[in-house]
């Protein structure tokens, strides 16, 4: 299922532009959609939902016109949605909430929609506390009720934004290599501000800034931009002596940071293999030559 | 129509599992009878039966649907304030039938600890005054002339909050429900005793012999609203309820769907 943004803008009261004037095609398969807090990732997620509609432009999801009632109809229908901020009902069980969200979806026939969910909690390994209320449940069952919900329609377009916020290590790894198995025919859209959640599950990836597409290529394209640009600084100084630091670890010797700059920040400095949160600091044009 | 049963559905059984929905109507029924006891005669001189219920319910109407809309004021509200309504929003279902749903599951939940409450009344009475019949008219009485009123009081509690603070919307609506239902004419001008007020005050003169008269005050701008008792004006008056109760709800439909776009 192809998606073309064309020319996307919306504008919310207040003056406040968080998409202007986009255009992006998203293919079959898994997409990683990259960018700061406020790049506008939330509202092109929400505008490809049919929550919200753009100010100007055009979208259209598997030949539909999301500009139509009938068009958003069409991609509701097939559309898998899991929002940043997922709120559960507190007084359902999971079993129940999964029903109900089993329902709305036109899952009407009463032993398809109970495989269907018993489906959904094995694959979220949730079986055990599907009779439980949701009001007990971590932030990680939570998320994986939602990314069930998500699925209940085993939809060809599946929407995922910040998955993975808030989840402790082992929750991010299952739900990354849930997410990872799930394209096939589908497409899945994945928007993060967590590098490596993409790094992990995607090969095709755009990056949002300010409302725009600052690039839009194979996660390897991004990685590649930071080639020759990575390097390992070793000092008892505040800082680096030049570049954007990725990372920094306490040492012996001082503290040794990971930067991403143009120029070598010093002598004694090493050159590293790129990865993708690199090649995304080079990209994003956070860099800073100092020094 | 299936998101319809499917939300109201769901919505009932939410709304029957809140604690508070059958604590407040059980404190609310435990002031009626502090306050009420004293009007127990009123209810037992009746003529009949059918009097002596139209009487009790009229004193039951007088704080249980302060409750049942102060319950009622988060339904709506709440969708968004715990972060679900994007995800339902995301689904094919229809947001009208959702709407309505809703409105059914929770108004019908919450209205259930009230007619548990009517037929305990009849029962009470059937076994002092040993007429049975006393729980078939009290429940008549429930159908007829308590649900319209619940119906409109639901579809405010649902609407208002959309355009107001919920605590507020509590506040006022229990002045309204004070100031609108239980005040006489004869001491300030209100719309209780009119076509519009939802203790039913002209079904249950008509149809359930309900012995006083409406208070016509001389001067009073509500007496437009305030006709002879018959069946014509007491089927309006359950109509306009009615009536009252779509708009609202078309106006929450309206405030809803504007506020996602």
């Amino acid at each position: 299922m192809d998606i073309d943004i064309q020319n996307v803008t919306r504008t919310f009261r207040g003056g406040v532009t968080a998409l202007d004037d986009l255009t992006l095609h998203i293919p079959t398969g898994m997409f990683g959609l990259l960018g700061n807090n406020g790049a506008g990732k939330t509202t092109l997620m929400r505008i490809l939902a049919g929550l919200l509609r753009p100010t100007a432009g055009r979208v259209v999801v598997g030949g539909h016109e999301l500009a139509t009632k009938a068009g958003q109809q069409a991609v509701k229908a097939e559309l898998g949605y899991l929002p940043q901020d997922l709120g559960l009902y507190p007084d359902l069980t999971a079993r129940q909430f999964l029903d109900y969200v089993a329902l709305l979806k036109g899952l009407d026939r009463t032993a398809d929609r109970r495989r269907r969910v018993g489906e959904m909690l094995e694959l979220v390994a949730l079986t055990d506390v599907a009779d439980r209320r949701l009001k007990g449940f971590s932030g990680g069952m939570r998320r994986r009720i939602g990314i069930a919900q998500a699925l209940l329609n085993d939809p060809r377009l599946l929407i995922v934004d910040e998955p993975t916020a808030g989840l402790d290590p082992e929750e991010r790894i299952r739900f990354r290599t849930l997410l990872s198995q799930l394209p096939g025919s589908r497409t899945v859209l994945l928007s993060t501000h967590i590098v490596e959640d993409v790094a992990q599950t995607c090969r095709q990836v755009a990056i949002l800034g300010r409302g725009q597409v600052r690039f839009r290529g194979t996660v390897d394209e991004v990685v590649a931009h930071a080639g020759g640009r990575v390097w390992s600084v070793t000092t008892r100084q505040d800082g680096p002596p030049a570049g954007v630091v990725v990372s920094a670890l306490a040492h012996e010797d001082g503290t040794r940071y990971r930067v991403v700059s143009d120029i070598r920040p010093s002598e004694d400095a090493v050159a590293l293999e790129p990865t993708l949160e690199d090649g995304y600091l080079a990209l994003t044009g956070a860099i800073t030559v100092a020094g | 129509m299936k998101s319809f049963v499917a939300t109201a559905r769901y919505e009932f059984t939410m709304q029957w599992r809140k604690r508070s929905v059958w604590i407040v109507t059980g404190v609310l029924a435990l002031l009626l009878v502090a306050i009420g006891a004293g009007q127990l005669t009123y209810v037992f001189d009746a003529s009949d039966t059918k009097t002596a219920m139209a009487r009790a319910a009229l004193l039951l109407q007088l704080l249980l649907p302060v409750g049942y809309g102060s319950l009622l004021a988060d339904r709506l509200v709440r969708d968004r304030q715990i972060r679900i309504a994007e995800v339902l929003d995301a689904t094919p279902a229809d947001a009208t039938a959702r709407l309505a749903g809703k409105y059914a599951g929770s108004c019908a939940a919450t209205a259930v600890p009230i007619l548990v409450l009517y037929l305990v009344v009849g029962v009470a009475y059937g076994i002092a005054e040993g007429d049975w019949a006393a729980a078939g008219w009290v429940f008549a009485i429930f159908v007829v002339i308590t649900l319209p009123g619940l119906a409109f009081v639901g579809a405010a509690a649902l609407a208002f909050p959309l355009v107001m603070p919920t605590p507020l919307f509590r506040v006022l609506f229990v002045g309204y429900w004070f100031w609108g239902n239980a005040v006489t004419p004869a001491a300030m001008p209100t719309t209780a005793q009119t076509l519009l007020a939802p203790e039913g005050a002209y079904g249950l003169r008509q149809f359930f012999g309900y012995d006083e008269e409406i208070m016509r005050p001389r001067g009073d701008l509500f007496n437009v609203l305030r006709p002879e008792v018959s069946a014509t004006t007491a089927v309006l008056s359950i109509a306009l309820l009615a009536v009252l109760s779509v708009l609202l709800l078309a106006g929450a439909n309206a405030v809803q769907s504007r506020s996602t776009r």
